[in-house]
C-alpha cells in the first residue's frame, strides 16, 4: 500500500476494517441463538448511531436485579436498571454499574486451558475440553462446587448429577457466608417449618431493629432494600421511619440509622431475646416461650447496652404500629448464631407483622423459585474437604466460586485440592482457584450468557429474572451448560440423554420456561416462541401483583441463646465483613470498583484495619501504620484506619482484597481477613466468622492508604 | 575601602566624607573609562567559561529537558493535585515577575526622581527586568496542561471567531506581561545606544559588526542626544504605570478569585510592595556578583550604592510588613471559619516553619541589620541579607499559592501539596536567568558609561564659606 | 440582589438531592464514571488526590461514639448560575451553555491553566494529570456520546448533557416538548434510594420545581453567591425516640 491514501482507498480500508468487527444479532424477538454477522449486515432494528437495549440480569451478587444494557454497534456501553423489574425498579448499585468492567476486563481468560499435573498453561480446543468433561462424568466420583452460578446452570447441573448418581452440587460463597444464609434458612425451618428466606418490607415499616443487617451494602438484596429504606425515610408508614442498628462496627447502614448501638460482638441474640421479653411485657401480651428464658440484666451486662436503654428500645419497638426486626449476618456469624436468628425472627412473630405491611413475609413455594436461596452450610464444605483429603473425589468441577480465596484458610481447602486428581474450573477470570486447576474451560461472562436467576428476596412479586447475551462473546469461551450437555451427548448413553434431554443451553431454558406460560404472569403468550420473545424483551417473568405465602405454623419453643464463644486468645474481636464494592472478592478486578471510595472510610484500592482511635493510641499506632493481625490460624498485615465508629475491643477488616491472582487490578493488593478466621461453627453448622479473637501488633512499617477524604480535614491535625 | 575613604582622625570633620568616595566626585578621563568598560566586557577568563558552560548544561537539562519530559508525559509529574491546582510553578512565576520590578524601579523611578546614585547600575537593573520577565514568562507556559495550544490565549483572528476571554485575569496577565516585556526591552535598548556606539568605536571584528548594527548609526550629534533624552524621559514616565500595573494584575490572578485567603482587595499594592522589595534585593545580589566577578567594576559600583539600596530594602521591608499585617488583620477580624483554617495551616500547621522562616528573612534580618550603615556598606553582608530576603519572599509566594489552596471550605476535600519535578525546573529557570545575564554581560556594556560621565560632569565640589559642598548641575 | 442582574439566571435543568434519603452508597459515583468515560487513575494517584470522580460523597462525622452519626452529601459540579470558573478561564473552555443553563467544559479548547479548579468553591473539578491507561478491551465500554479526555484538560460533571441533548432530540423528533422525566442523568438513574431527582425547574409542575419549594431545600455554600443549580433537601436530623 502506498503511503498516500486516496479517499476511495480509505473508504475501502474502512469497510474491510468494520467487516471484521461484528455485531450481535439474533437477540431479536424470535431468535434463539447468537450469531456473528458482518457489520454491514446488521439486523434491521440496529441503527448506526442509535443504541440497542437488551434486558438481562445482574449476576454480581445473588440479588438478581434486572438490567437494561445499552449497546452501540455491537458493544455494551452502559448498564442501567430495568425499570420494570420487581427487584430493583430500574436502580443499580455500584457493583451492577461496573459489570461492564468484568465483560471487558483485560485479564479475562480467552479460551480453554490445559495445565494438567502442574504443567504450564497451554491452550486447547473445545472438542478436547468436551472429551475431558465426558471422561470425568463417565468415570464418576465427581462433585460440582458452585457459588454465584446462574440458577439455570445450577438446575441443569442438579439434573446431570442426579442422572449420574453423583451427590447434588454444593453451593457456597462468601456473600452467603457473611450473611449467614444457611443459618437463617435453618432458623426459618426451625420456626416455620420452611427452608426459605423471609423477606422484609422495610418500606412500610415504622421501627426497624436491625441486628447487624447491612442491607444498604451487601445484605441479601441491597438495591431493593435501599429503595425500601428510602421509602421508609420518606414516611410511607405515616411518619418518618426509625432505624436502630445493633452492630459493633458502624457500617454504612449503621451510619444511616437513627440509633447505632455498638453491642459487643455475638451478643445480638441475647439482646434480641431480652428485647423480646421486654417488648412482650410492654405490649401486655404473654411472653412467648422463645423469650421466656431471657435474662435482661445478663444480656445488658454481656452486650454493654444499659438495661434502661434496653427498656427504652423495647418501648420504642412495642409502641410502634409497624415494627420489624432484621437478622443480619453480623448477628448470625457467631457460635450462638442459630439461636440469635431464631430470636430475631421471633421478634417479628411477636410484633405480629408476618404477612403484614411493614413486616416479614415469605415468597410462595414454586418451581420457579425453588432453591433460590440454596446455601450449603459450612459443614458441607468441611465434608467436601474431608472427602478430598481422603482421596475419595475423582473430579471436582468448580463454577462461580473461588474457594481458595473465599474459604477460610483454616479449612485447608487449598491443601486438600492437591489430592483431587482432576480439577476443572469454569471461571472466566484467572483467579486463585484457576491457578490450581488442571483444566480451565471458561464460561461466558454474565453479559454474554443465557440463563435465568431465581429471586429469593427483594421482590414483592414472585419472579424469575432472565438473562440473555447483550454482545457476542468476546473470546473463545463456551457456555458451561453447553459444555456439559455436549459431554453428555458425546458419552452416547441414551438412558442418560433421556434423563437430561436437552440439545443445548437455549433448549434447556426454553423447556424449563415453558410451564411459566400458563402461570399468571404479567404477560401472556400463545406460542412458546411468543413467550420466549417476551421473556427476552422484558428480561424475565413475574406476577402482576404481590405474592406471598401465609405461614402455616409457628413453632414457639424455648430458646437458649448462649453466650458467644471465641477462639484464640487475642485481645480484639475480629469483624470481617464483605467489602461494599468488591462483594465476594470476585469484583476486585474491576478498576472502577477499586477506585470507588469505600462508603464510610473513603479508602480506595486497599485493605484497612479499622480500629478506634483510642485503641490505636493505646497500641501506639496511627493511620497508615501497618499492623499484624494474628490469630491461632494465621496472620495478615494491613494499614490502620483510625475509625471513629467501632468498639474499642474490635477490629474490622473488609473482605474482598488480598488476591494473589485475578489479574492486574486485583493482584497483590491488600489482605484477606479469612486467613485469620478460625473454622468455628454455630449450631446450624455454618461458619461463625465473627468468633475469632486476634492480636494486633505494630510492624513499624507504613503503607499509605489511598483515601478520598482529607485525613487532616476530617480528623484534624496529628498531635 | 570604606576605611581608607574616611578621614577618621579628624573629629570635627567626622561627619564629612571624602567626596572622592562617591563615583560622581571621582571622575576619570572619558577615554580611560571607556576602555575600562570595554575591558570588563571583553575579559572572559576560564572561570567565566566554566560557569557559563555549567549554566548552559543546567538550562538544557533542568529547564528544557525536564520541561520537555513533562510535556511528553503529563503535568502530573508536578506535585499539583486537587484542590491545589497551582503550586511551585506559579509561585516561581510570581517570584520572577517580582524580581523584574527592580529594573524599572531603579532605572525609571530613580531616574524620574533624579536619584544620582542610580547612574552606574541602571543597566544592570534593566537587564534583570528583561531576563527576569523572560524567566518568569516561561512559567505560565510550563504549568499549562496542554502547552502546545498555548496560542489559544493569544487574541488572533480566526475563522471560528474565537477570542480569548478578556474577563479572565490570565488574559490580563498575558497582555500585561507582554507589554511590560516589550516596553522594558525598549527601555533597556534606548539608553544603550550611545554605549553601543562607544563599543563600536572601540572594537574590531564581530563585535564591531554587531555593534554597528545595534547602535543604529549613532554619531552623538546634538540632535540625536536631544531626541534620545526626550525619548528616555517619556519612556521613564510611561513605564512606571506599566510596572505598577503588571504586578497588580498578577495579584488579581489571586484577588479576583473566590478562594479563601486570596479574595482580598489589598493584594494589588501588597504585591507591588513585595515585588519591589524582592526586586531591589535582587539588584543588590547582582551588583555584588558583577562587582566581584568582573574587572574594573569596583570603580563603578561602590559601597555607597549598596548603602543606598540597603536603605531602599529596609523601607520596602517595612512597607511589605505593613501590607502583610493588614492582610492578616482583616482576615482575622473577618472571623470566617475557613480563613481561620487557612491561617492556622500556614502559621501553626505543617508549613509553620516556612512561615517563621519568612518572617525572619523578610523582617527580622533586614530590620536588625540594615539600620547599620557599616553593614549596608559591606557588599558581602548585603549579598547575604538580600539573598535571605529573596528566600523569604519566595516563601511568601509559596505560602500564598499552594499553601492557601490546600485549605478550603469543605474540610473533606483539603489536600496537602508537595513539589515533585518543580524544583528541578526552578533550578533550570534560575540558571537560564544567570546564563542570559552572564552572556549579556560580555556582549553589551554593563555600565551606562555615558550616564556616569554625564553625572560626573554635572557634579562638582563648590566652596561655600569654609566648607566644600557637592553640587549638581541640571543637565537634562 | 438586584433583580435585573439575575434575570438571565432563572435556571433550567436542576437537580434535587434528598439528603434524608441518600445513604451514601456511592452507586452514583460508579454510575457517573461508567456513563462519562471517566478514567481511573490507580492506587498511587488516587492516594495523592488525583481521583477523577466527577461526583463524590462528602461524608461528615458528627459527635463521638456511641452517639456518632454520619452525614452524606453527594457533591458534583453545581452548575452555578454565577459560576466562578467561567470568568477566570482565559480561553472560554469553561463556559455557560445558555439553552440548558448549565456550565460546560469544552475539552478541545481547554489549555490546562487549572484556574477554574482553584476557583471552584465546591472542588468539583478534576484534572487529567496524565493520559490514564485503559487497557484493551476496557476501551470497548467507552460511551460514544461522551468525549474521551486527553491529558492536560480539566473535566467535571456535565449534568449528563449528552442525555439532555438526546432527550431533546427525541422529543423534537416526536414533535412534542420534553416531558418531566425524559432526561435522567446517570447518577439519578442509578441511585438505589431514588434520592436524586432531575428536571426542568422552569416548569412549575415538574418534580424538581415542587421539591425546590420544599422547606428543606437549601443550596450548598450558598453564601458564596454562586447560585447553584443543585438543590439539597436537608436531612431531617436524628431525633432519638423515647418510646
Amino acid at each position: 500500500m502506498s503511503d498516500k491514501l486516496t479517499r476511495r482507498e480509505f473508504l475501502k480500508i474502512a469497510a474491510v476494517g468494520t467487516a471484521t468487527a461484528s455485531v450481535l444479532t439474533g437477540c431479536g424477538t424470535a431468535a434463539r441463538y447468537v450469531t456473528r454477522k458482518p457489520y454491514q449486515d446488521m439486523p434491521e432494528y440496529t441503527l448506526p448511531g442509535r443504541s440497542t437495549f437488551y434486558a438481562t440480569t445482574c449476576r454480581e451478587c445473588p440479588a438478581a436485579c434486572g438490567l437494561i444494557v445499552r449497546t452501540v454497534e455491537g458493544r455494551a456501553v452502559k448498564v442501567e436498571g430495568n425499570p420494570n423489574h420487581p427487584v430493583n425498579h430500574g436502580r443499580t448499585c455500584s457493583r451492577g454499574q461496573a459489570t461492564l468492567q468484568g465483560l471487558y476486563n483485560p485479564d479475562r481468560l480467552d479460551g480453554p486451558i490445559s495445565q494438567s499435573g502442574g504443567s504450564p498453561a497451554s491452550p486447547m480446543t473445545w472438542d478436547a475440553a468436551v472429551e475431558i468433561v465426558k471422561g470425568a462424568l463417565i468415570s464418576g466420583g465427581f462433585t460440582f462446587l458452585l457459588g454465584q452460578t446462574p440458577h439455570h446452570l445450577t438446575d441443569l447441573i442438579s439434573e446431570i448429577s442426579t442422572a449420574f448418581g453423583a451427590p447434588p452440587p454444593l453451593n457456597y460463597g462468601a456473600l452467603g457466608m457473611f450473611e449467614g444464609r444457611a443459618t437463617l434458612l435453618q432458623a426459618a425451618t426451625a420456626l416455620f417449618g420452611l427452608p426459605i428466606l423471609p423477606q422484609f418490607d422495610l418500606a412500610n415499616a415504622d421501627v426497624i431493629l436491625s441486628f447487624g443487617a447491612n442491607f444498604l451494602e451487601t445484605w441479601q438484596s441491597p438495591v431493593a432494600y435501599t429503595r425500601d429504606y428510602a421509602t421508609m425515610r420518606g414516611g410511607k408508614s405515616g411518619q418518618r421511619g426509625y432505624l436502630i442498628q445493633f452492630e459493633p462496627r458502624m457500617s454504612l447502614t449503621a451510619a444511616n440509622a437513627d440509633e447505632w448501638i455498638p453491642v459487643a460482638p455475638g451478643t445480638e441474640g441475647l439482646v434480641a431475646q431480652a428485647l423480646g421479653k421486654l417488648v412482650a411485657e410492654q405490649m401486655g401480651s404473654p411472653v412467648p416461650a422463645a423469650f421466656a428464658s431471657a435474662d435482661v440484666a445478663a444480656a445488658a451486662q454481656a452486650s454493654g447496652v444499659a438495661e434502661t436503654e434496653l427498656r427504652r428500645l423495647a418501648r420504642v419497638f412495642a409502641n410502634s404500629p409497624r415494627k420489624l426486626a432484621l437478622p443480619g449476618g453480623g448477628a448470625l456469624g457467631h457460635t450462638n448464631g442459630l439461636e440469635a436468628a431464631q430470636a430475631i425472627l421471633f421478634l417479628n412473630v411477636l410484633a405480629g407483622n408476618v404477612d403484614q405491611p411493614g413486616g416479614m413475609s415469605f415468597q410462595p413455594l414454586a418451581a420457579y423459585n425453588q432453591g433460590a436461596a440454596a446455601a450449603t452450610a459450612f459443614t458441607g464444605m468441611q465434608e467436601l474437604v474431608g472427602r478430598m483429603q481422603r482421596g475419595e473425589l475423582k473430579a471436582l468441577f468448580i463454577h462461580g466460586f473461588n474457594p481458595v480465596f473465599e474459604l477460610p484458610k483454616s479449612l485447608g481447602f487449598t491443601e486438600a485440592l492437591a489430592n483431587v486428581p482432576l480439577v476443572i474450573s469454569f471461571a472466566s477470570f484467572p483467579d486463585e482457584t484457576v491457578a490450581l486447576a488442571d483444566y480451565v474451560f471458561p464460561d461466558h461472562t454474565p453479559l454474554e450468557s443465557w440463563g435465568y436467576q431465581k429471586i429469593a428476596v427483594g421482590s414483592e412479586q414472585a419472579a424469575l429474572s432472565g438473562s440473555q447475551p447483550v454482545v457476542v462473546p468476546l473470546y473463545d469461551t463456551k457456555a458451561t451448560a453447553d459444555v456439559l450437555l455436549a459431554a453428555l451427548q458425546a458419552a452416547g448413553d441414551n438412558s442418560l440423554i433421556a434423563k437430561v434431554p436437552y440439545t443445548d443451553e437455549v433448549d434447556f431454558l426454553q423447556k424449563k420456561l415453558a410451564p411459566l406460560a400458563s402461570e399468571d404472569g404479567f404477560y401472556t403468550a400463545v406460542t412458546p416462541k411468543g413467550f420466549w420473545a417476551k421473556w427476552l424483551q422484558f428480561g424475565g417473568w413475574w406476577k402482576t401483583g404481590p405474592s406471598t405465602m401465609p405461614l402455616f405454623a409457628v413453632n414457639d419453643q424455648p430458646l437458649a441463646v448462649g453466650v458467644p464463644e471465641f477462639s484464640g486468645g487475642g485481645e480484639f474481636f475480629l469483624l470481617p465483613y464483605p467489602h461494599p464494592h468488591l462483594g465476594d472478592g470476585s469484583q476486585a478486578n474491576r478498576p472502577w470498583l477499586q477506585e470507588t471510595p469505600d462508603q464510610t472510610t473513603t479508602v480506595m484500592w486497599g485493605t484497612w484495619v479499622a480500629i478506634h482511635p483510642e485503641t490505636a493510641d493505646r497500641l501506639g499506632v496511627t493511620d497508615d501504620d501497618v499492623v499484624r493481625v494474628a490469630s491461632s490460624t494465621g496472620e495478615i498485615e494491613a494499614s490502620v484506619y483510625r475509625y471513629p465508629g467501632i468498639r474499642l475491643d474490635a477490629a474490622a477488616i473488609p473482605f474482598g482484597q488480598g488476591h494473589t491472582a485475578l489479574g492486574r487490578f486485583a493482584e497483590g493488593r491488600g489482605a484477606n481477613p479469612l486467613a485469620v478466621v478460625d473454622s468455628k461453627l454455630n449450631a446450624a453448622g455454618d461458619l461463625a466468622f465473627g468468633a475469632t479473637k486476634v492480636t494486633i501488633t505494630p510492624t513499624g512499617k507504613k503503607q499509605k492508604l489511598a483515601r478520598y477524604e482529607s485525613r487532616v480535614g476530617v480528623y484534624g491535625y496529628d498531635k | 575601602m570604606t576605611a581608607e575613604a574616611k578621614p577618621m582622625a579628624l573629629p570635627h570633620t567626622s561627619e564629612e566624607e571624602d567626596p572622592r568616595e562617591h563615583l560622581m566626585h571621582d571622575p576619570l578621563p572619558r577615554e580611560k573609562m571607556n576602555n575600562m568598560v570595554m575591558e570588563a566586557m571583553t575579559t572572559a577568563p576560564l572561570e567565566y567559561k566554566i560557569v557559563v558552560g555549567i549554566l548552559a548544561l543546567l538550562v538544557g537539562v533542568c529547564l528544557f529537558g525536564a520541561w520537555g519530559y513533562m510535556t511528553m508525559t503529563g503535568i502530573g509529574l508536578a506535585g499539583v493535585r486537587r484542590p491545589v491546582f497551582w503550586g511551585f510553578f506559579i509561585s516561581t512565576f510570581v517570584f520572577w515577575i517580582g524580581i523584574s520590578h527592580a529594573g524599572t524601579f531603579v532605572s525609571a523611578i530613580l531616574r524620574v526622581f533624579k536619584a544620582e546614585f542610580r547612574r552606574p547600575f541602571t543597566r544592570a537593573a534593566e537587564l534583570m527586568t528583561t531576563f527576569g520577565l523572560a524567566a518568569g514568562a516561561m512559567y505560565p507556559l510550563i504549568h499549562l496542561g496542554r502547552v502546545w495550544v498555548f496560542y489559544f490565549m493569544v487574541p488572533y483572528p480566526n475563522q471560528r471567531g474565537l477570542w480569548p476571554n478578556f474577563r479572565s485575569p490570565l488574559v490580563w496577565d498575558f497582555i500585561a506581561i507582554t507589554t511590560y516585556l516589550l516596553g522594558s526591552t525598549m527601555y533597556l535598548f534606548m539608553p544603550l545606544l550611545p554605549d553601543l556606539a562607544m563599543a563600536r568605536d572601540h572594537s574590531t571584528g564581530w563585535r564591531k559588526f554587531l555593534y554597528r548594527i545595534l547602535s543604529l548609526g549613532w554619531r552623538g550629534s546634538e540632535t540625536e542626544w536631544r531626541h534620545l533624552r526626550t525619548a528616555i524621559k517619556i519612556f521613564a514616565w510611561a513605564i512606571i504605570p506599566v510596572m505598577f500595573s503588571v504586578h497588580t494584575i498578577v495579584s488579581w490572578d489571586f484577588a479576583v478569585s473566590t478562594t479563601i485567603g486570596w479574595h482580598s482587595t489589598i493584594f494589588g499594592p501588597f504585591f507591588v510592595a513585595g515585588a519591589i522589595f524582592s526586586g531591589v534585593s535582587a539588584v543588590v545580589m547582582v551588583l555584588f556578583i558583577v562587582r566581584s566577578s568582573m574587572v574594573n567594576m569596583k570603580y563603578f559600583i561602590r559601597p555607597e550604592h549598596f548603602d543606598a539600596l540597603g536603605k531602599l530594602v529596609l523601607i520596602f521591608s517595612m512597607g511589605w510588613l505593613y501590607f502583610y499585617f493588614n492582610e492578616y488583620m482583616v482576615e482575622w477580624y473577618g472571623g470566617d471559619a475557613t480563613s481561620k483554617e487557612v491561617w492556622h495551616y500556614i502559621t501553626q500547621g505543617p508549613l509553620s516553619w516556612l512561615w517563621l522562616l519568612m518572617l525572619v528573612c523578610n523582617i527580622a534580618i533586614p530590620w536588625l541589620t540594615l539600620w547599620n550603615k557599616k553593614i549596608r556598606r559591606t557588599p558581602w553582608a548585603m549579598f547575604i541579607i538580600t539573598f535571605l530576603v529573596n528566600v523569604g519572599m519566595y516563601i511568601e509566594r509559596y505560602l500564598l499559592i499552594p499553601g492557601e489552596l490546600a485549605r478550603n471550605r469543605i474540610p473533606f476535600d483539603w489536600g496537602d501539596y508537595a513539589p515533585r519535578i518543580e524544583p528541578i525546573i526552578a533550578v533550570g529557570s534560575i540558571s537560564l536567568f544567570l546564563l542570559l545575564y552572564a552572556i549579556m554581560s560580555r556582549v553589551i556594556p554593563l555600565i551606562p558609561v555615558w550616564e556616569v560621565q554625564e553625572g560626573q560632569m554635572a557634579h562638582a565640589m563648590k566652596r561655600v564659606g569654609k566648607a566644600k559642598v557637592p553640587v549638581v548641575t541640571e543637565t537634562e | 440582589m438586584n433583580e435585573t442582574v439575575h434575570d438571565e439566571n432563572v435556571g433550567k435543568w436542576t437537580m434535587v438531592i434528598d439528603l434524608d434519603q441518600c445513604t451514601g452508597c456511592q452507586a452514583c459515583v460508579t454510575a457517573c464514571s461508567m456513563e462519562n468515560n471517566v478514567a481511573f487513575v490507580g492506587e498511587a494517584d488516587a492516594a495523592y488526590g488525583r481521583g477523577m470522580h466527577w461526583i463524590r460523597v462528602v461524608r461528615e462525622w458528627n459527635g463521638e461514639m456511641p452517639d456518632l452519626t454520619a452525614d452524606f452529601r453527594p457533591v458534583m459540579c453545581q452548575q452555578c448560575g454565577e459560576a466562578p470558573c467561567e470568568p477566570v478561564c482565559p480561553v472560554f473552555a469553561s463556559t455557560k451553555s445558555v439553552p440548558e443553563q448549565i456550565n460546560l467544559q469544552v475539552y478541545n479548547r481547554c489549555i490546562g491553566t487549572r484556574y477554574c479548579g482553584n476557583n471552584c468553591p465546591y472542588i468539583a473539578r478534576t484534572f487529567n494529570w496524565f493520559d490514564y491507561e485503559r487497557p484493551e478491551p476496557l476501551n470497548f465500554q467507552l460511551n460514544p456520546d461522551v468525549t474521551v479526555r486527553s491529558r492536560g484538560v480539566m473535566e467535571k460533571c456535565t449534568f449528563c448533557v449528552q442525555r439532555i441533548r438526546r432527550g431533546e432530540e427525541d422529543a423534537n423528533a416526536e414533535g412534542r416538548p420534553v416531558h418531566d422525566g425524559d432526561v435522567t442523568p446517570a447518577c439519578a438513574q442509578a441511585c438505589p434510594a431514588q434520592a436524586i431527582t432531575f428536571g426542568d425547574i422552569t416548569d412549575p409542575e415538574s418534580r424538581v420545581a415542587k421539591l425546590a419549594r420544599s422547606a428543606r431545600a437549601e443550596r450548598f455554600l450558598e453564601e458564596v453567591g454562586t447560585e447553584p443549580r443543585v438543590i439539597y433537601l436537608k436531612g431531617n436530623g436524628k431525633v432519638v425516640r423515647e418510646g
